[in-house]
C-alpha cells in the first residue's frame, strides 16, 4: 500500500500554526498500520484510488483553484458570515469576525486542539495521522452567545492537488448556531480534513456538510464531535460527485444526556465510491441517537454505510435508533451496508434497520397512471427520497447544487 | 345515462390474464359508451380489482388472451402512462404513500401532461395553483393537503378525496373507480360521491367497482354487473344491486358451480 | 431485592449433565501430525480417496492461521496438546444393541436419549455418538425399506463410498476455514443421511453428541443429501461432563438439496458452558453450511443454542436453485462468561430465491453475545428477497449484546429489508404479570420463553417443548 516514509518525504517543511502538529503526525505515521483489505474498516475501499491521493502535491499558496473562486458560489438568500479556509486567501488573521466569534490564540490552540480527536479514540485512526502530517491550515473559532449569524466554511479545492485542512470550533455553553462546510471538488483535487467540534453544555449546533464533486474529485474528512450534557447536534451531509469519498464522523456523548442527530445522504454516479462510516459512543446516561443513513447508487457506482453505535455499561437509558436505507438503481453498481451495535447497558431502547432495493414498483405505476413518463416519475421519486435529507440543511443549503443533477443517470427502468 | 348511438369509449373482448402463474381472469367480456356509469360488483378475488389495473396498465399482471379497446385503439401495447394521457384514470383502491415528492408538484406535472396531450396549453406554477384551487371545493379538500407528501399521513378518507381531485385535474374520459367507497364513513362517502356525480357528463363514462349497495345509492349506474371466478357472470339495470344487497352473493357462486360442471 | 439482581441470579443454574461415565476408552496420544491422521484412517479402515482427502485438508490446514477476527478473546489453543481420537474400548461397531456396553447406554439414557429397543422414542430414529466413535444408531432397518440410509459417518465411508466421494467437501471445501480444514482433517465420526428421489422421510432423524473425555477433540462431521423431491427433519443435540480445561469442538455439516427437495436441521446445543467464573467449557467452533443445489429446493436452520464456553458458528444456506429458500431461526442464550458469536450467511445466487433469517439474542451475566451475519445479493439473484430480524434481550448490566449484520447488494431487482432491536424485561410488563399472581421467576421465564416463541415455533415439536425446558432451566433458580 502507501509507503509512509516516501510520502513523508515528499511533504514540504514543517512550518506554521500546525509545525508541531505536524511534527509528531510524521513520528507516528509509520507506526500506524497503513489501509489494507484485511484491515475491516478498509476491506470494502479502493485503495488504488486511496494510494492515488497521496500522491498528489500538497495545496499552498498559490495554487490554482480556478474553477471554484468566490464569484462562482451561489449567494445565500440571508446574511450568512462567509469564511473561505483558502490558503491563498490573505491570512485568516485579518478577518474581521461578527460579534460572538472569535479565533483562538496560540496558546489556546496548543492546549485545545486534539482534545476531541482524543475523546473520539481517533489518534490512532491512519487518515487523522495522515491531516495531522500534513495541515497547514487551520480555521479555530471559539463561539459564544445565541445570536450568532449563520456560517459557511468553504473549502476551495485545487487541480491536481491535495489541500488538508483543519478546523476547530468551540461552542461555549448555552451558545448556538447554524455551520455549513461545503468542500468543493473540481479536476482531481482531494481533501484531507479534520473538523473537531467541541459543544459545551446546551451548545446547540445545526451543521450541515456538503462534498460536492465533479466525479474526479475525492474527499477523506473526519469530523469529530464532543457533546457535554443537555447539548445538540444535528449533523447533514450530502456527498455526491467523488471518485472517492470518505466521511467519518465521530461523536461522543462524554457524559450522556445529549441529542444527537446524523442525516447522511450520498449518491454515486459512474465510477465513484462513497462511504461514510460513523461512529457513535454513549459515554453516559440517557443519551439520544437518531441516525438515518441514505444512498443512491447507479451506473457502476458503489456505496458503503459502517454505523458504529457504543452503548457501554454506564450509558443506562440511552435511546438509540439507526435507519440505512439504500436504493440500487443498476446491475453494476453495488451497495454495502453494515449496522455495528455493541451493547453493554441493559436499560437501552436501541433499534436499527437497513434497506436495499430500488424503487417501489407500486410508488412508479402510481405516478405513470397520472400520465407522467417513467423518466419523469423516476426523477421526481429520486428526488422524493432526498428529500427529507436535503431539507434538513442548514443555510438553505440546496442553493449549493442543482436538486435535478443529483443523479446524473438513472436510465435502467423498472 | 344511457345515450342512443352514443359512441362506445371501451370494450373489453374474452379477456384472460393472469399473475405469475395463476389465473384471475377467465374470459371478460365488457362495452362502455359515453355518458355511461357501469358498476362492477363481485366478492373479493373475483377479479375486479384486477381488471382495474390491467385496464390502467399494471406491469404485474399478464395477458394471455383477448383484447381491449379504447377509442378504437388497442389499448394493451401501451404504457401506463400512455393510456392516462389519452384518458384513462384509475382511482386505486389503496392510494400509495410517497414521502418526499410533494403533492402540488405531482398534481402539476399529472396535469400538465394529460393537457399537452389534448393539445392544451401547460399551466405555469401560478395559473396551476388557481386551477386546483378551484378543483378543490369539488372534493372539499383543505388546501393544506398540497403542501403534503402524496398522501403521506392521509387518513383513508382524504386519500380518496386526492384521488378524486386527480380525477378532476385530469378531466378523464373513463374512470374507473376501485372500491373508491371502501374504509369511507357516511360523510366522505357522499363528498367523493358527489364528485363524481359533478364531473361525469355526456361525452364521459365512469365504472365504479364495488362490494356494495350504499356507493350505488349515491351514484346510480346504468348497468350492473356481477363477476366471479374471473367473468362476468349476470349484467342488468341498477335493479340487479338492489337484488344482490338483498339475497348476496350465493345465488352467483352456484350459477358459478353450475357451469363448471356442465 | 431489586428486579434487577434477581434475574440475574435465576439465570445461573448448575449444569446437569457435567457428569463423567466412568469407562474404558482407548485413545492416541495427544497431538496432530500426518502420521496420527493415517492412523486415524487405519483405524477406520477408510478407502483411500478419505485419507488422500483428510492428508490434503492437513496440508492446507498447517499453512493457515487461526481466525481472529470474531473477537472472541480465547487463550491461544495448543493443538499439539489436544488428544484427536478417543473410543470407548470394544468399539466395534454392535449389530444390535444389547451387545453396547451397558455403561452407555446408561448415560445416554441419563441424558434423555434412551437407546434400548424397549424404551426408545417412538418415531425417531437416533444416531447416538460418544467422543469419537458412532456407538448406535436406531431404527435403521425400518428407514432403509424406505431407502433413506442414515448411519455413522464411519459406516457410511465403507458401505456407500461413491456417496460420500461425490458429496463430502462440495459444500464446505477442505480449505473453506481453519477450523473445517482441521475438522476435514481428523474428523472422526458424525452422521450420514440420504433421502432418495421422492421420499417424505417417514420419521425424525436425531444425532446425540457426548464428549466424555476432557481433553479430547470432537471433530464430527454431518453430511445430508436430499434427491430431488425428497425431504427430511433432522435433529442433533449435545452435551459434555464438567472439565475445568477447555475443550475444542470443531464440527463440519454440509447440507445438499436438489430439486424440490426440503432439509429441516435443528439444533439444541447445550455443551458444558463452564462454571461461574468462566473456568473450563466447550470450545464450539462449527462450520455448518447448507447448498440449495435444486430449484425450488430449501433449507431451514433452526438452533437452540445455551451451552459452550464460546461459540462461532454461523449455519449458512447458498441459494443457487431459482426460487430456492433458506431460513435461520436461532435463540443464542448467555450466561456467566460464555461468549456467543453467531448469525448466518445467506448468498443469493439464483433468481427469485427467499431467505428469512430470525435471530434472539438473550445475554446475562458478564456475558457477550453477538449476532453476526451477511445478506448478500449477487448479481444474478433477480427477483430475490431477503427479510432479516435481530433482537437482543440484555439481563443484568454487565452483559453485552452486539449486531454486525454485513448486507451486500449487487442486484437492483432484489430487495433487503433488515430489522433490529434491543431491549430488557420491561419493568412494566413484569409488574402486570405480578399483578396476576404470576411468581417471579415464572413471570421472567415466561417473557423469554415468549421473547423466543418466532423461533421456537419452527423447532421439530419433540424439540420446541425440550429447548423451552431447557431455556427455563437455564432460568431457574432462587428469588432473594
Amino acid at each position: 500500500m502507501l509507503n509512509s516514509n516516501e510520502w513523508l518525504t515528499s511533504l514540504p517543511d514543517p512550518k506554521g500554526k500546525l509545525k508541531e502538529v505536524q511534527v509528531r503526525g510524521r513520528k507516528s505515521l509509520p507506526n500506524i498500520d497503513s489501509p489494507s483489505k484485511k484491515n475491516e474498516i478498509w476491506r470494502l475501499t479502493n485503495l488504488d484510488r486511496l494510494k492515488a491521493i497521496f500522491d498528489l502535491p500538497i495545496a499552498f499558496k498559490g495554487s490554482e483553484s480556478e474553477e471554484n473562486r468566490a464569484e462562482y458560489w451561489p449567494d445565500s438568500p440571508e446574511p450568512v458570515f462567509r469564511i473561505s479556509l483558502d490558503p491563498n486567501e490573505d491570512s485568516i488573521e485579518s478577518i474581521k469576525l461578527p460579534e460572538g466569534i472569535r479565533l483562538l490564540n496560540n496558546n489556546e490552540i496548543e492546549q485545545i486542539l486534539g482534545h476531541v480527536v482524543n475523546r473520539c479514540e481517533c489518534n490512532n485512526n491512519w487518515l487523522v495521522t495522515i491531516n495531522k502530517a500534513s495541515s497547514y491550515h487551520l480555521l479555530a473559532l471559539k463561539i459564544q452567545g445565541r445570536s450568532i449569524p449563520p456560517l459557511e466554511i468553504i473549502m476551495p479545492s485545487y487541480r491536481g492537488r491535495l489541500s488538508s485542512t483543519r478546523v476547530l470550533i468551540i461552542l461555549e455553553e448555552n451558545t448556538e448556531l447554524d455551520l455549513l462546510q461545503v468542500f468543493l471538488g473540481t479536476n482531481n483535487s482531494a481533501h484531507s480534513n479534520i473538523t473537531e467540534i467541541h459543544l459545551d453544555q446546551e451548545a446547540k449546533l445545526n451543521h450541515g456538510v456538503i462534498a460536492d464533486g465533479d466525479g474526479s474529485s475525492s474527499l477523506m474528512g473526519q469530523i469529530l464531535v464532543e457533546q457535554k450534557t443537555r447539548s445538540e447536534y444535528y449533523l447533514t451531509n450530502v456527498l455526491k460527485g467523488l471518485f472517492l469519498g470518505r466521511l467519518e464522523p465521530y461523536v461522543v456523548q462524554s457524559d450522556g444526556k445529549a441529542k444527537t442527530s446524523l442525516r447522511g445522504l450520498q449518491i454515486s454516479n459512474k465510477l465513484e465510491q462513497i462511504g461514510t462510516y460513523s461512529n457513535i459512543r454513549f459515554d453516559g446516561p440517557e443519551g439520544d441517537l437518531d441516525q438515518l443513513q441514505k444512498a443512491v447508487a447507479t451506473d457502476s457506482s458503489h456505496c458503503v454505510f459502517n454505523g458504529q453505535i457504543i452503548v457501554p455499561r454506564h450509558a443506562q437509558r440511552t435511546n438509540a435508533s439507526q435507519l440505512s436505507r439504500n436504493l440500487l438503481l443498476s446491475s453494476r453498481a453495488r451497495i454495502d451496508t453494515k449496522p455495528e451495535l455493541a451493547i453493554v447497558a441493559d436499560d437501552v431502547r436501541c433499534t436499527h434497520g437497513a434497506t436495499v432495493s430500488q424503487l417501489q414498483d407500486e410508488e412508479l405505476f402510481y405516478m405513470r397512471s397520472r400520465g407522467i413518463s417513467i423518466k419523469e416519475s423516476m426523477q421526481m421519486l429520486l428526488k422524493g427520497y432526498c428529500e427529507d435529507v436535503l431539507s434538513s440543511l442548514p443555510l438553505k443549503a440546496k442553493r449549493w447544487f442543482e436538486i435535478d443533477q443529483l443523479i446524473t443517470s438513472s436510465k435502467e427502468s423498472t | 345515462m344511457i345515450i342512443s348511438d352514443s359512441k362506445l369509449i371501451l370494450e373489453i373482448k374474452n379477456l384472460h390474464a393472469r399473475i405469475e402463474d395463476k389465473p384471475i381472469l377467465k374470459g371478460v367480456n365488457l362495452q362502455v359508451k359515453e355518458g355511461e356509469i357501469h358498476a362492477l360488483m363481485g366478492r373479493n378475488g373475483s377479479g375486479k380489482s384486477t381488471l382495474a389495473k390491467i385496464l390502467a396498465g399494471h406491469p404485474s399482471y399478464k395477458i394471455t388472451e383477448g383484447q381491449i379497446t379504447f377509442q378504437d385503439k388497442n389499448l394493451l401495447t401501451l404504457e401506463p402512462e400512455e393510456r392516462a394521457r389519452m384518458g384513462i384514470f384509475l382511482g386505486f383502491q389503496y392510494p400509495v404513500e410517497i414521502p418526499g415528492v410533494s403533492n402540488l408538484e405531482f398534481l402539476r406535472v399529472a396535469t400538465n401532461t394529460r393537457r399537452s396531450a389534448r393539445q392544451q396549453e401547460e399551466l405555469d406554477t401560478f395559473e396551476f395553483e388557481d386551477f386546483v384551487h378551484s378543483k378543490l371545493e369539488v372534493v372539499q379538500m383543505d388546501p393544506v393537503f398540497l403542501e403534503r407528501s402524496i398522501n403521506e399521513g392521509f387518513s383513508g378518507g382524504e386519500k380518496k378525496r386526492n384521488e378524486i381531485l386527480q380525477m378532476a385535474l385530469l378531466e378523464p374520459i373513463i374512470s374507473i373507480l376501485d372500491e373508491t367507497d371502501s374504509g369511507l364513513d357516511i360523510d366522505a362517502l357522499r363528498i367523493v360521491a358527489s364528485g363524481v356525480n359533478q364531473l361525469s357528463s355526456p361525452q364521459t363514462a365512469t365504472l365504479l367497482i364495488t362490494h356494495y349497495q350504499r356507493l350505488l345509492n349515491e351514484i346510480t349506474p346504468d348497468f350492473v354487473h356481477v363477476m366471479a371466478d374471473g367473468e362476468i357472470q349476470r349484467t342488468g339495470g341498477s335493479e340487479l344491486a338492489l337484488e344482490l344487497e338483498k339475497s348476496g352473493y350465493e345465488w352467483i357462486d352456484r350459477a358459478v358451480k353450475v357451469g363448471e360442471s356442465e | 431485592m431489586s428486579n434487577q439482581n434477581s434475574i440475574g441470579e435465576i439465570v445461573s443454574k448448575p449444569y446437569k449433565y457435567g457428569f463423567v461415565t466412568d469407562i474404558e476408552t482407548e485413545k492416541f496420544s495427544k497431538g496432530i501430525n500426518e502420521e496420527v491422521i493415517r492412523l486415524i484412517s487405519e483405524k477406520k479402515k477408510e478407502p483411500k480417496f478419505l485419507l488422500d482427502f483428510r492428508l490434503r485438508a492437513y496440508k492446507q490446514w498447517s499453512k493457515m492461521n487461526e481466525p481472529n477476527w470474531a473477537e472472541l478473546g480465547y487463550p491461544k489453543i495448543n493443538y499439539q496438546d489436544i488428544i484427536y481420537y478417543a473410543a470407548p474400548k470394544k468399539s466395534e461397531k454392535k449389530s444390535s444393541l444389547d451387545e453396547v456396553d451397558p455403561k452407555l447406554l446408561e448415560t445416554f439414557e441419563k441424558l434423555g436419549i434412551p437407546l434400548s429397543e424397549q424404551k426408545r422414542l417412538s418415531n425417531v430414529a437416533v444416531d447416538a455418538v460418544f467422543d469419537s466413535v458412532s456407538i448406535a444408531t436406531t431404527y435403521q432397518e425400518k428407514l432403509a425399506e424406505h431407502g433413506v440410509i442414515f448411519c455413522s459417518i464411519s459406516e457410511a465411508v465403507i458401505k456407500y463410498p461413491d456417496l460420500i466421494e461425490k458429496y463430502l467437501g462440495s459444500v464446505v471445501p477442505i480449505n473453506d476455514n481453519f477450523f473445517a480444514a482441521l475438522n476435514s482433517a481428523v474428523f472422526s465420526d458424525g452422521s450420514f443421511v440420504f433421502i432418495p428421489k421422492g421420499i417424505e422421510c417417514p420419521m425424525e432423524l436425531s444425532s446425540y453428541f457426548r464428549i466424555n473425555s476432557g481433553d479430547t477433540g470432537q471433530f464430527e462431521r454431518t453430511l445430508i443429501v436430499a434427491e430431488e423431491a425428497s425431504s427430511v427433519s433432522y435433529l442433533e443435540g449435545c452435551t459434555a461432563p464438567m472439565f475445568d480445561t477447555n475443550t475444542l469442538h470443531a464440527a463440519v455439516v454440509e447440507l445438499i438439496t436438489l430439486d424440490d427437495a426440503s432439509i429441516k436441521y435443528s439444533t439444541v446445543q447445550n455443551w458444558y458452558s463452564g462454571n461461574e467464573e468462566g473456568i473450563g467449557g466447550i470450545y464450539n467452533f462449527v462450520t455448518k453450511r447448507g447448498h440449495c443445489r435444486g430449484k425450488r429446493s430449501k433449507i431451514s436452520w433452526s438452533q437452540v443454542e445455551t451451552g459452550s464456553a464460546i461459540t462461532w458458528k454461523y449455519p449458512s444456506c447458498i441459494l443457487q436453485g431459482k426460487e430456492s429458500i433458506g431460513e435461520f431461526y436461532s435463540v443464542a442464550l448467555t450466561n456467566n462468561y460464555q461468549k456467543a458469536d453467531t448469525g448466518t450467511k445467506m448468498i443469493h445466487i439464483g433468481e427469485n430465491t427467499r431467505s428469512t433469517i430470525v435471530s434472539k439474542g438473550i445475554s446475562a451475566g458478564r456475558s457477550s453475545n453477538s449476532y453476526r451475519g451477511l445478506v448478500q445479493m449477487g448479481p444474478n439473484s433477480k427477483g430475490s428477497k431477503n427479510y432479516s430480524q435481530c433482537d437482543s434481550m440484555l439481563i443484568g448490566d454487565q452483559a453485552s449484546a452486539n449486531t454486525y449484520p454485513y448486507i451486500r447488494s449487487q442486484q437492483p431487482q432484489s430487495s433487503i429489508e433488515h430489522e433490529a432491536s434491543t431491549c430488557r424485561i420491561s419493568e412494566e410488563q413484569l409488574f402486570y404479570l405480578q399483578s396476576r399472581g404470576i411468581g417471579f421467576e415464572e413471570a421472567v421465564s415466561m417473557m423469554v420463553s415468549g421473547f423466543c416463541r418466532d423461533v421456537f415455533n419452527e423447532l421439530p415439536m419433540e424439540f420446541a417443548a425440550e429447548a423451552d425446558k431447557l431455556l427455563a432451566l437455564k432460568l431457574e433458580g432462587s428469588v432473594g
